[in-house]
């Protein structure tokens, strides 16, 4: 069953064609990393899956529901669609619990109490147990990405996408970004749609590497396709860039 | 779609509300007791043509003189102090049915002014330092700088003469600033009708009267032209009257053969004591207009700074717009356009405190919207973004996750607005709101004290403002942002 169906997608800015139309299906339960050099367009694709970007034309179906329509309740639809960003967004003015409870209580999903329980438990999924009334500013870049994490699942979607969610931390800190979402994937069966660099998880975890270049899909296919038999001229001289550093 | 915009609607509520509310306040003011009563302007700081006394009622020859025909004609009066060209503005607007202010009759002004029977005939002198002995006649003015209060005969007659003597004119708004200037030696000499002059000479003002009285203008009571009629008419009669019987001629020699006050005290707290209460009352007069323009101001900056950045293009639009037009207007000319232009557009009078409200609402009120606007758009884009990707909608966003965020940027900025605001409302002294600064000048008209009684209001303004920070500093330490 496809929980994301995108068909024809473009989007624009003035005069810069960013997505030249893409077709993409995700399936129940499938982790899909999306790959790509900078510019190519690759978040963009992501962030119209919720539509954080509004697509030119094509259509985006998730659930069922093409949210590229206009007058389409798109909070409904972002409830069950969790997203981590590359700096964090954590909420500034909010505690790391209250980060993680206030989309479920505002939303009337989740009694108070009920909420703190859950945040408390998530922030054990994540490895932060004890951070529940920290400030999140005495949070490090690893940590801060995996509370975001925990306040994205804290909505019980059942679709997480994850703009180079690594991208902006230390070195030493990538480990446990990763193990999270490795566990995400393998333990929960949570369907994924990753931007990422780290070419590592990708091999490791992904059930499909879609590889975006110049605005559209050039090639996409399981791991070992895309890794070592690349086809496609693009891909070939992208993955030699990165494997020589 | 239902839950879309709540943030929107309930702007928008809010805005009409407000809207509405100005409304009733600024009705048409109706008098329909059985006696006609008139609002009559005047300039309170021009004596011995009309000031305020020892005790701080008006009083003058215009005052005792409109209050006994008025009284012989059966009719009431209510007296709006403003200043002499503010009373013009306010008759030709309708604001006002009249005004007696010492109001020479000129061809010019009969383009625009109906006038009543002259009740005194003016001439203008020339006053310089006591001290001075260089300056004799209008011959020694070459090259030489003279004073001159704006609107009066006396600066119309020293402007006919310019060119022939050749000197230049400095204007002020109050006599007490023109005597002042030419105490200081900035100008050399003033022009001013001769009663004027002469009370200001009585009041202890070091001058001296150095020329016969020249240009004789009459003096009369001004209606906007083809109106008030029967205003006109009832004081014209009443005046005739009053000659006849002898009244008169009492009030103008109360006046104008006024002996030297004495008993003055005019000491600072000589002149401290003796208006305490009227000083107080300007006090608590400029309190309140601060207190309920800040109220209005921020209600209407938060409404254009939100609509600043809401995603709908109208309402950003109308956010600059209302920005750019009331920050780019200066506040003097914004309170007069209220005051005297807006009646003349509706036909509808304002009350000056309204118009007052008003103008700081729209001037303090479009700096908050820029600073509402600013601190929300320098809340990182990714805030909002994680906001709404949870699924919460744009009003939740904005009030869990921005707005807690924003306000802390905007809070110095607010404490800031407030100061100004208070130290604003002394701009609408000049459409005769009897706050702190038009009570000094009230006063100073009366006892030529210019430097003391600024002193005591500048001290006052002080006061209040060291006040309202230490009001606002405990309540940013006990809000903890």
């Amino acid at each position: 069953m496809s929980k994301i169906k995108v068909t024809d997608l473009h989007k624009q800015y003035a005069d810069n064609h960013v997505l030249r139309g893409v077709d993409l299906e995700v399936k129940d339960n499938e982790v899909v990393v999306i790959i790509g050099p900078s510019g190519s367009g690759k978040s963009t694709l992501l962030r119209t899956l919720n539509k954080l970007e509004e697509p030119t034309s094509g259509s985006v179906v998730v659930h069922g529901t093409d949210i590229a329509q206009k007058g389409v309740n798109i909070d409904q639809v972002r409830e069950q669609i969790g997203m981590v960003f590359q700096h964090f967004n954590l909420f500034n003015n909010l505690s790391v619990g209250k980060n993680i409870m206030l989309a479920p209580v505002e939303l009337g999903k989740l009694s108070k109490e009920d909420a703190v329980k859950q945040a408390k438990k998530l922030l054990g999924v994540v490895g932060l147990e004890n951070k529940f009334d920290a400030s999140v500013n005495s949070l490090s870049g690893g940590q801060k990405q995996r509370v975001a994490i925990a306040r994205a699942l804290a909505m019980n979607p059942d679709i997480m996408l994850f703009d180079e969610p690594t991208s902006a931390l230390d070195p030493e800190m990538v480990g446990d970004v990763l193990n999270v979402m490795k566990k995400l994937a393998k333990e929960k069966g949570m369907t994924m749609v990753v931007v990422t660099h780290e070419m590592g998880f990708a091999k490791e975890v992904a059930d499909r590497v879609v590889f975006v270049d110049d605005g559209i899909i050039q090639e996409e296919g399981t791991p070992d396709e895309i890794f070592n038999h690349p086809k496609n001229d693009r891909l070939k001289s992208f993955l030699s860039k990165i494997l020589e550093v | 779609m239902k839950r879309h915009f709540p943030v929107i609607r309930w702007l928008m509520v809010l805005s009409i509300g407000l809207v509405v509310a100005l409304g009733l306040f600024s009705a048409p003011i109706k008098s329909n007791a059985a006696e006609k009563t008139y609002q009559i302007g005047t300039d309170v700081t021009f004596p011995p043509f009309e000031y305020a006394n020892d005790n701080n009622k008006y009083v003058g020859i215009d005052i005792d003189l409109m209050n006994a025909i008025a009284k012989d004609q059966g009719f009431k009066v209510n007296f709006k102090p403003t200043s002499f060209n503010g009373a013009i503005q306010a008759v030709q607007s309708g604001q006002l049915n009249g005004m007696v202010a010492g109001m020479s009759v000129t061809p010019e002004r009969k383009g625009t002014f109906d006038f009543s029977t002259a009740y005194y005939n003016s001439g203008v002198v020339m006053a310089v330092s006591q001290n001075n002995n260089d300056i004799k006649s209008l011959k020694d003015l070459k090259g030489k700088t003279i004073a001159v209060k704006t609107g009066t005969t006396g600066a119309q007659y020293a402007q006919s003469i310019q060119k022939k003597y050749g000197f230049k004119i400095s204007t002020f708004d109050d006599s007490s600033n023109v005597y002042e200037d030419v105490l200081t030696g900035n100008s050399v000499a003033c022009f001013d009708d001769e009663p004027v002059l002469k009370y200001g000479i009585n009041q202890g003002t070091k001058l001296k009267i150095v020329t016969k009285p020249a240009a004789g203008t009459p003096i009369a009571l001004g209606v906007k032209k083809g109106t008030n009629k029967d205003l006109v008419e009832k004081f014209n009669a009443g005046l005739a009257h009053l000659k006849k019987n002898g009244e008169y001629k009492k009030i103008m020699d109360k006046y104008l053969n006024a002996k030297k006050n004495t008993e003055d005290n005019h000491s600072f707290f000589g002149i401290l004591k003796q208006n305490k209460t009227f000083l107080w009352q300007g006090f608590l007069q400029t309190l309140w207009l601060t207190i309920v323009s800040i109220i209005f101001a921020t209600i209407f900056g938060v409404i254009f700074g939100l609509f600043g950045v809401l995603p709908i293009k109208f309402f950003r639009g109308l956010s600059s717009t209302v920005i750019y037009l009331f920050r780019g207007m200066p506040l003097l000319v914004l309170a007069l356009f209220i005051y005297t232009g807006i009646p003349t557009l509706t036909g509808t009078r304002i009350p000056a405190f309204i118009a007052g409200v008003i103008t700081l609402m729209l001037d303090e009120g479009a700096y908050i919207a820029a600073f509402v606007k600013g601190g929300i758009e320098s809340v990182d884009k990714g805030q909002m973004e994680a906001a709404r990707s949870l699924g919460l909608p744009f009003g939740k966003s904005m009030r869990k996750v921005i707005l807690p965020q924003g306000v802390k940027l905007m809070v110095p900025s607010f404490i800031n607005q407030f100061i100004i605001t208070l130290k604003d409302t002394s701009i609408l002294s000049i459409i005769g709101i009897l706050e702190l600064t038009q009570t000094g000048k009230i006063i100073i008209a009366r006892n030529l004290e210019g430097f003391k009684v600024w002193a005591m209001v500048a001290i006052i303004y002080l006061v209040v403002i060291t006040l309202l920070t230490w009001l606002s500093n405990w309540v940013k330490r006990r809000a903890k942002i």
